[in-house]
């Protein structure tokens, strides 16, 4: 007589399966192992195989019925041969208890059936599962090429070339992490682990080391942000050349120590000519509020300040009612004070016009980005001897660019191009100042 | 003139070991030393002194058992016989190094060598003087306690680990001047021998290169034991009067005191034994010698290994850099690999540590999280009435990675191989938490710790 096919019981608990379909035609040949069905319980979806070989002589349900456990779902045989009854729909009788007694026999332990069986066994073909345990291939971590990623021997054959060498626990967990391919891995010795080096080395991506974005870091990316996408940002360049600026700072650079103890840098001399410029341009000095443009009498000029993990922008107020040696004196005493972090908010806000200076590093220009509500930032490069000609003659001037970003909503080109013109014929001739 | 192919110069668990390890891989090998076999390591180290710190163990012990029930009558020490015993497993265990170096045919040189030449070696023998060449130099001498110039010393006797266990009788009193390794265990042989013991410090805190909390605790127990303790302490002067030793100090608040006692311990590190090689012009790593992955010096053909190269400055450690370099002077490629590397501190409580330490863990900035199991927590502690201690597991979140495991506590320093072993084979807090551990044990604590970091990583992970 036909073998029959079990509706198989896959834990404990289980009591009966849903046959989602069949995978195998009646009068079709099967072989041991293969997958002949596909069921679904409670927990999982997984095929049901032939458990002999033959030709699949009878169907006894269909897709979509629910079959208790351990009863006939299907017969394999010779063909022409018999086989048992129609299905027995007498679910109720045949609950799994009745059927315990012929495994208890067997041995004098008593069975507990495994429960966790199920998960480790993914689609595979008979020969690919023979392969498998021949090798001790965990099949769960072999890739199915096949309908519905089901395993074949080639996936498995492949997996054993791949994996020949074994990895350290630490190894496959990076490896798993990282989606890194282990067939690839090659360790230093021929028979050795694949250690967690061997997998590093495959990373893409060398490593990097995160740190929050949070506090100042973030306020400055979101000001930063929102400036550039808020303000149609232009910038224009030009050079000044410093010649009397450096005299100017020579000869004033006793004096101001002596009077303060500080030592008078570029930065002042520049504040004190942007002031000066921007009394005459007020249209720089402004700020976008809504509808309608603040046009500020105050001059109050902000220095941006390197801090670290971020950047801020103490205020000097009033920059055009102070001498370079009052200059001086607050803004070194603000910049220490920002890098101290001892700024108070008062010390950061009203500013109505940014100078930003690299000219201590080899930055010859840049476009800076306007510090919102302001309309206008200043970008100062270092000072540079650079050939220029004057009047046909070649000499060599220390040159010092300047670069005004302005926000073309407020101030337009021309306006904008008359200011920093002006500031430079300041700068290059500073004893205007004094007029 | 005698030719080799190896010539180990120093005998101590680097020298010794590579000698054997040449012999073995290669042809002739002769090996030199100039006092006894073994070295610092058996002869004035961690054999003479765990020797002596069973006798304090076992006094401790019975001081213990009072509470249990166990009343003893009054108990004599003689130190005399402690130290003849010492003696007696020191000279069975220098005998055994002997018959290892024989059975491995190697020639042994009691005199004292210089590399005349980069190929050449004169040995001062007891009689004479002999010179005989080799292909490779394998340099082990080791090195000696550090004696500070402290003002007064030289008008002062002290003892330095090479000589306290030669002491004749047991004194009243002892200053150790450093609270390292050194320091620490010598504080507990002799405070539970009943000496009155003080350690001076300069760090800020008793054993400073190994974890905070494991410091800690040890500083606790010393105190309960009245040792006197002065960290971030400055020696001044030492002077001799008729009553001992007077050492002159400056405390952590800026006070100025004088501490008398019968005897003075210097334990403030060991300097390298250079004489060797001092022909020779071989690069330096700050005092040491400088070497690669293969121990190789400045010159390629030359070797040195041990305390002489610096480092952790352990026996162990010694031992594994002379397979490495007996390896690369047989002309077979070796590696030193110091990812692994116990560090065991013989103290009551024991401390053992493998890995990274905490704070070195998250200097590196690894996502770092640690795990605590108190052996309060331990039936078998409890059991044994020994339950001050605890085991740390330090570990990175992003693969579970074991970075470094410290113990302190009851036989930590037989325990801590087990996480030697897993960081070796690079098993993760996973594989530590599978591994069914026996119980009672003190090792489970291991397991408990294990699990209590992964539980904690799920629980993270949920909320």
């Amino acid at each position: 007589m036909a073998e029959e096919l079990l509706m198989p019981k896959l834990g404990a608990t289980m009591e009966k399966g849903t046959i989602i379909g069949w995978l195998k035609n009646e009068g079709d040949q099967v072989e041991t192992g293969e997958p002949i069905l596909e069921i679904m319980t409670d927990k999982i979806n997984m095929e049901v195989e032939a458990t002999s070989s033959g030709i699949l002589l009878k169907k006894l349900y269909d897709q979509e019925e629910e079959v208790p456990v351990l009863v006939p779902i299907a017969y394999i045989g010779h063909a022409g041969e018999t086989y048992g009854s129609q299905p027995n729909k007498d679910i109720e009788k045949l609950l799994p208890e009745t059927k315990n007694g012929q495994e208890q026999e067997a041995s004098d332990e008593p069975k507990i059936p495994q429960t966790s069986l199920v998960h480790s066994k993914p689609r595979r073909t008979p020969a690919a599962l023979r392969l498998a345990n021949k090798h001790e291939v965990d099949l769960t971590m072999v890739k199915g090429s096949g309908p519905n990623n089901r395993i074949h021997l080639m996936d498995v054959e492949q997996f054993i070339n791949q994996n020949a060498k074994k990895m350290t626990p630490l190894a496959k967990k990076i490896a798993e992490d990282n989606d890194v391919d282990t067939g690839n891995l090659q360790t230093a010795s021929a028979n050795a682990k694949i250690g967690k080096v061997d997998v590093l080395r495959e990373l893409p991506t060398k490593r990097s080391r995160s740190v929050n974005y949070n506090g100042i870091r973030k306020v400055v990316g979101e000001r930063m942000s929102k400036s550039a996408s808020v303000a149609p940002h232009v910038t224009l360049h030009t050079e000044a050349d410093m010649t009397k600026a450096i005299e100017v700072r020579n000869l004033l650079l006793e004096k101001i120590k002596s009077k303060t103890g500080l030592r008078l840098s570029f930065t002042e001399i520049i504040v004190k000519s942007t002031a000066y410029a921007l009394k005459a341009h007020p249209m720089v000095n402004a700020s976008l509020n809504g509808n309608q443009i603040d046009i500020h009498t105050d001059i109050n000029i902000g220095l941006a300040v390197a801090v670290p993990n971020g950047l801020v922008v103490p205020v000097i107020r009033n920059a055009d009612e102070k001498g370079l040696a009052a200059l001086t004196e607050e803004s070194k005493k603000l910049a220490k004070n920002a890098r101290e972090n001892k700024l108070n908010s008062d010390d950061m806000s009203g500013g109505t016009f940014t100078i930003s200076n690299l000219g201590m590093y080899a930055v010859d220009s840049f476009t800076p980005i306007i510090n919102q509500p302001e309309s206008a930032i200043l970008g100062v490069g270092r000072i540079k001897e650079q050939v220029v000609s004057n009047n046909g003659s070649i000499e060599v001037r220390p040159q010092m660019s300047l670069s005004l970003s302005f926000d073309h909503r407020v101030i337009d080109g021309a306006p904008a191009a008359h200011f920093l013109t002006d500031l430079k014929e300041i700068l290059e001739n500073p004893y205007e100042l004094m007029v | 003139m005698k030719n080799y192919e190896v010539v180990v110069i120093g005998g101590g668990p680097g020298g010794y070991v590579a000698a054997e390890e040449a012999a073995k891989l290669c042809g002739s090998v002769a090996l030199i030393e100039n006092k006894y076999l073994g070295g610092t390591c058996l002869n004035s180290g961690c054999i003479p002194s765990k020797t002596l710190l069973r006798h304090s163990e076992v006094i401790e012990l019975m001081e213990k058992a009072k509470n249990w029930g166990i009343e003893f009558g009054s108990v004599s020490i003689s130190f005399e016989k402690m130290i003849s015993r010492k003696t007696t497993v020191v000279e069975n265990l220098r005998n055994g190094v002997a018959s290892l170096l024989r059975n491995a045919r190697v020639d042994v040189y009691n005199g004292t060598a210089i590399v005349e030449s980069n190929h050449q070696i004169n040995i001062e023998l007891k009689y004479g003087s002999e010179t005989i060449t080799a292909d490779k130099i394998i340099i082990a001498t080791g090195s000696k306690p550090f004696v500070p110039s402290i003002n007064g010393i030289e008008n002062v006797g002290y003892h330095t680990s090479d000589s306290i266990f030669e002491l004749a009788s047991l004194p009243q009193s002892l200053v150790i001047v450093g609270g390292g390794i050194i320091g620490v265990e010598f504080a507990c042989i002799f405070s539970a021998l009943n000496v009155e013991v003080t350690i001076i410090e300069m760090a800020d805190r008793l054993i400073s290169a190994e974890d905070g909390e494991a410091a800690d605790l040890i500083s606790k127990k010393l105190a309960k034991d009245k040792v006197n303790i002065l960290t971030s302490a400055k020696v001044q002067e030492l002077s001799q009067n008729e009553n001992g030793k007077m050492v002159r100090l400056e405390t952590k608040n800026g006070e100025h005191i004088s501490i008398q006692a019968d005897e003075l311990l210097l334990a403030s590190g060991r300097t390298p034994n250079l004489s060797v090689i001092s022909k020779l012009n071989l690069k330096k790593n700050g005092p040491f010698i400088a070497v690669n992955k293969q121990m190789e010096t400045s010159i390629p053909h030359i070797y040195a290994v041990g305390d002489v190269i610096g480092g952790w400055q352990l026996a162990h450690v010694a031992s594994a850099e002379g397979i490495v370099a007996a390896w690369n002077a047989c002309n077979l490629f070796k590696e030193i690999n110091y990812k692994v590397v116990p560090r065991c501190i013989y103290s009551s409580p024991e401390i053992a540590s493998v890995g990274l330490t905490e704070k070195e863990a998250k200097e590196k900035g690894k996502s770092v999280r640690t795990e605590m199991f108190h052996f309060r927590a331990s039936g078998k502690a409890m059991a044994m009435d020994e339950s001050t201690g605890f085991i740390k597991l330090i570990a990175d979140e992003t693969y579970n990675e074991i970075l470094g495991v410290t113990m302190v506590g009851p036989h930590v320093t037989e325990m801590i191989s087990e996480a030697s072993t897993l960081i070796l084979l690079e098993g993760t807090v996973n594989e530590l938490e599978a591994i069914i551990h026996p119980h009672p044990t003190l090792s489970e604590g291991i397991g408990e710790a294990a699990r209590a970091w992964l539980h904690k990583k799920k629980v993270h992970a949920m909320s």
